[in-house]
């Protein structure tokens, strides 16, 4: 599929040019004076109206960019936009190599890719956050186990491994909760996660062991945690989806997974917890938790949206929030792909970033400035 | 001993055998129908003014090369250190404050007052180089130089506030930043404007030591002498006079000056050839071997702040690395290479070539452990001192580099500024000896003509 995408590219521009060149022409004949900007404007009238864009990437905001996908067929009929969810590394390699116009990242781009590839763009399209599930046969959904890093990195490291250690009942709600004996069967991710860099993150940055022995990234070397974890603990889950699929079949599970896959959980009968802040307020991931952890950053984010929000100052903020990334090449191959990824980039972050579009996937929407900050990104795009 | 024709009336110009219109003042005037006073004022006319000539134009081919000289030692090679120091403070700069926040979110202070001492001279460096480079393409460098430092200095400052308050990862993100822009804008600016730099230094060499304006002044200068000696056998065949003191006086006047501007030239050649071969050209290997270094040690602390996961660094390690050197063709082996036989250079190079390969040893660790997501031991391995980490081995071999390249600098000074010394008097000499064989000119025609009178 992406092999005839690609091939239909080629074609989409040579139509285009060919379009664009009897309107040209015609305007010419009727001696029109129009001006160069008005054609210029035509012409990405004329590309948003006729054009194919490919994104991959991110499976956590793959849910999303279908629903914005769709939306966006709909509102321009010539329109493709086709979704790959595959992981953010992926997206970005494929953005990098060009196989793909779009590479969605739960991660801002890294200064090795940035080095290697100086016009690549991140630009943030929406406001998301990450949640820790869990699989506790018996324990309500409305009851949610408070957790904080220390702990979790504990748990990741094998040192507590049942769900009824004294460490995670003496946590804030958790004296209320009856926790059961019951192992706990820590998850993660396979490959390069971006899920994997905002989850270690948060760990980093609450427990200094794990930061010192560990560390953050988009992959990790994760500690084996003799006797609990079966295969697919040990290997890793590919996707999103997996991570999921996997919690619900584990019973003493505990994954980490992004906002988008929520209700999913829920579905499922997980269970979600409530994460301890740097100001010491245990939070659940709630649209006024996550927009007040985003507000302290959005005056600090720098013109390239790069900036880690990971345990962030607001008391009643959520820790674990992120902005989610449309990796794109300044540089495009034509014109037409430029005025065409102009256009729908320009549209998720307005149009695309209003509660209609959000509001069933959890995601939150961009500040102003946020949205100022990414149309100039994308004013950058050209051919 | 000078005989005058004072009271003897002067040979008869007929009663001397004609001969028919040849070449020479004789035949010019027999062309022209002069006399021989009329002649003799010519010949006076012409000599003084060719010799005269001779001051100006030898004069100021002495002091072209004298100020290009001076302008080599006291301006263009200061610039061309002063943006290697501006490339090597703005590198260091940026993984010092990096890798100090990378170990410690509360760096030692003197981890942030060298960040603060090489920003400090960089800005200096920027500041001295605005005020005297003057090539285009430099120029548009050192304006992104100027727009970019102030960015750069901001985003550290954020990253700083943010660790203070305790929020390392949002720090780390703006640390990020400040070396994507010290990586893309900054250092790359700062090798256009210490390539430039170095292209001045050449051609300023070049104008030092070119051939071309001196053998013109030296073809004048045979003009001069062939006119001299011409004018001297016809003032013999013409006044039965063996000699005339003035114009023989003039002649060697004239040899003394081309000698001497010939002898001065060479030698400020030879010098600046010395100090070239031995110091800038050695010390510019060395300095490309620094800016190298600082690549490497730069992408190793970005890569560790950045979680890369992207080979490029490690691909540029393994490329830079060869070229630095040690080894043939790379920058520290011509750097050894050229230097003097048991000057200071060449035992501080042999040291740098030395520290570079166990350097790298430690070095190649770096990218296995980040791309076997082992972060805090490739963190460890990039902010650590020895035997843990790279940092000892950055900061000696910098050192070493350094040194060397201070030692190289110290034989081009002197060489160069031994070159500027030796040109330095040649318009003077070159301009008194014209006027002395002017005045020398004149009397020797000016006396023949009053025999006339």
């Amino acid at each position: 599929m992406a092999h005839a995408e690609h091939r239909s590219r080629p074609l989409t521009a040579a139509l285009y040019t060919v379009a664009a060149a009897g309107t040209a022409v015609l305007v010419a004949a009727c001696g029109s004076t129009a001006r160069p900007a008005q054609s210029a404007g035509s012409a990405a009238v004329l590309a948003a109206s006729s054009a194919t864009i490919s994104e991959t990437g991110s499976s956590l905001l793959a849910p999303q960019a279908q629903t914005w996908a769709a939306a966006y067929q709909r509102a321009n009929p010539g329109v493709t936009v086709s979704i790959k969810s595959t992981s953010s590394g992926t997206g970005i390699s494929a953005a990098s190599a060009g196989t793909a116009d779009i590479g969605a990242s739960d991660a801002y781009l890294s200064s090795g890719d940035v080095v290697q590839s100086p016009t690549l763009l991140n630009i943030a399209l929406t406001v998301s956050a990450q949640t820790v599930i869990y699989n506790l046969p018996g324990l309500s959904q409305a009851s949610h186990v408070s957790l904080d890093g220390q702990v979790l990195a504990e748990i990741y490291n094998g040192t507590i491994t049942m769900w009824d250690d004294s460490r995670i009942t003496s946590l804030y709600l958790n004296k209320g909760l009856d926790l059961p004996h019951l192992p706990i069967v820590p998850l993660h991710r396979s490959g390069s996660s971006g899920d994997t860099f905002l989850f270690t993150s948060y760990l980093s940055t609450q427990d200094t062991g794990w930061d010192s022995k560990i560390g953050y990234g988009t992959t990790a070397v994760w500690p084996s945690v003799p006797g609990t974890a079966g295969p697919a603990a040990a290997a890793g889950e590919a996707h999103s989806t997996d991570m999921l699929n996997a919690c619900v079949a584990t019973p003493g599970c505990i994954g980490y997974n992004g906002i988008s896959y929520l209700s999913g959980a829920l579905t499922g009968h997980l269970g979600y917890a409530s994460l301890k802040n740097n100001a010491g307020a245990y939070t659940l991931p709630t649209a006024p938790a996550i927009q007040a952890a985003v507000a302290s950053f959005v005056p600090l984010t720098p013109p390239n949206e790069t900036v880690s929000m990971i345990d962030g100052p607001a008391s009643t903020g959520y820790p674990v929030v992120n902005y989610e990334y449309a990796v794109v090449k300044a540089v495009q191959p034509d014109a037409a792909k430029a005025s065409a990824l102009q256009a729908f980039l320009r549209w998720v972050i307005t149009t695309g970033n209003s509660t209609s579009y959000l509001k069933n996937l959890g995601f939150q929407p961009l500040s102003g400035p946020l949205v100022t900050l990414g149309e100039q990104q994308i004013e950058e795009i050209h051919s | 001993m000078t005989a005058t024709l004072t009271g003897i009336p002067p040979a008869p110009p007929a009663a001397r055998p004609q001969r028919a219109p040849g070449r020479g003042t004789r035949g010019i005037a027999r062309r022209r129908g002069l006399s021989t006073p009329d002649t003799l004022r010519t010949l006076l006319a012409s000599l003084v003014l060719l010799s005269l000539a001779w001051g100006a134009f030898g004069g100021w081919v002495a002091t072209v090369h004298s100020s290009a000289a001076q302008s080599l030692v006291s301006v263009d090679e200061p610039l061309s250190l002063d943006a290697r120091q501006m490339y090597q403070a703005i590198a260091d700069a940026d993984a010092t404050i990096t890798a100090a926040y990378l170990a410690r979110s509360q760096p030692p202070l003197a981890q942030l007052q060298r960040y603060q001492n090489d920003i400090a001279t960089a800005a200096t460096d920027l500041s001295r180089l605005r005020s005297g480079g003057d090539s285009a393409a430099a120029g548009s460098a050192l304006a992104a130089l100027s727009g970019g430092l102030p960015v750069y200095t901001g985003d550290v400052a954020k990253a700083q506030t943010e660790y203070a308050m305790g929020f390392p990862l949002t720090g780390g993100s703006f640390f990020q930043v400040a070396s994507e822009q010290a990586h893309l804008v900054l250092l790359p600016a700062a090798n256009t404007v210490f390539t430039q730099e170095n292209a001045a230094l050449s051609a300023e060499s070049g104008d030092a030591t070119g051939w071309l304006t001196l053998i013109a002044a030296l073809l004048l200068a045979v003009v001069t002498g062939i006119v001299l000696y011409r004018a001297q056998r016809w003032l013999t065949r013409r006044t039965n006079r063996t000699f005339s003191p003035g114009l023989v006086f003039a002649s060697v006047l004239l040899v003394i000056s081309v000698a001497w501007l010939a002898a001065g030239f060479l030698t400020a050649r030879s010098d600046f050839g010395r100090g070239f071969g031995q110091g800038s050209d050695p010390a510019e290997n060395l300095a490309l071997a620094s800016i190298g270094v600082q690549q490497i040690r730069g992408d190793a602390v970005l890569n560790v702040i950045s979680r890369s996961g992207n080979n490029a660094f490690a691909d540029d390690f393994a490329k830079t690395s060869k070229l630095v050197g040690p080894g043939s063709g790379s920058w520290l082996g011509e750097a050894a290479t050229a230097q003097e036989p048991g000057g200071p250079g060449a035992a501080l190079v042999a040291q740098a070539e030395q520290e570079a390969t166990s350097w790298y040893a430690a070095n190649s660790s770096v990218y296995t452990l980040g791309n076997k997501a082992q972060y805090a031991a490739e963190r460890t391995s990039v902010v650590a001192a020895a035997p843990a980490g790279t940092a000892t081995g950055y900061d000696t071999l910098e050192g070493r580099i350094g040194a060397a390249i201070n030692a190289d600098q110290g034989v081009f000074q002197s060489a160069a500024s031994a070159g500027a010394n030796a040109l330095s008097p040649l318009a003077g000499v070159v301009i008194a000896c014209s006027l002395l064989m002017a005045v020398c000119c004149a009397w020797a025609v000016s006396r023949r003509l009053a025999e006339y009178r």
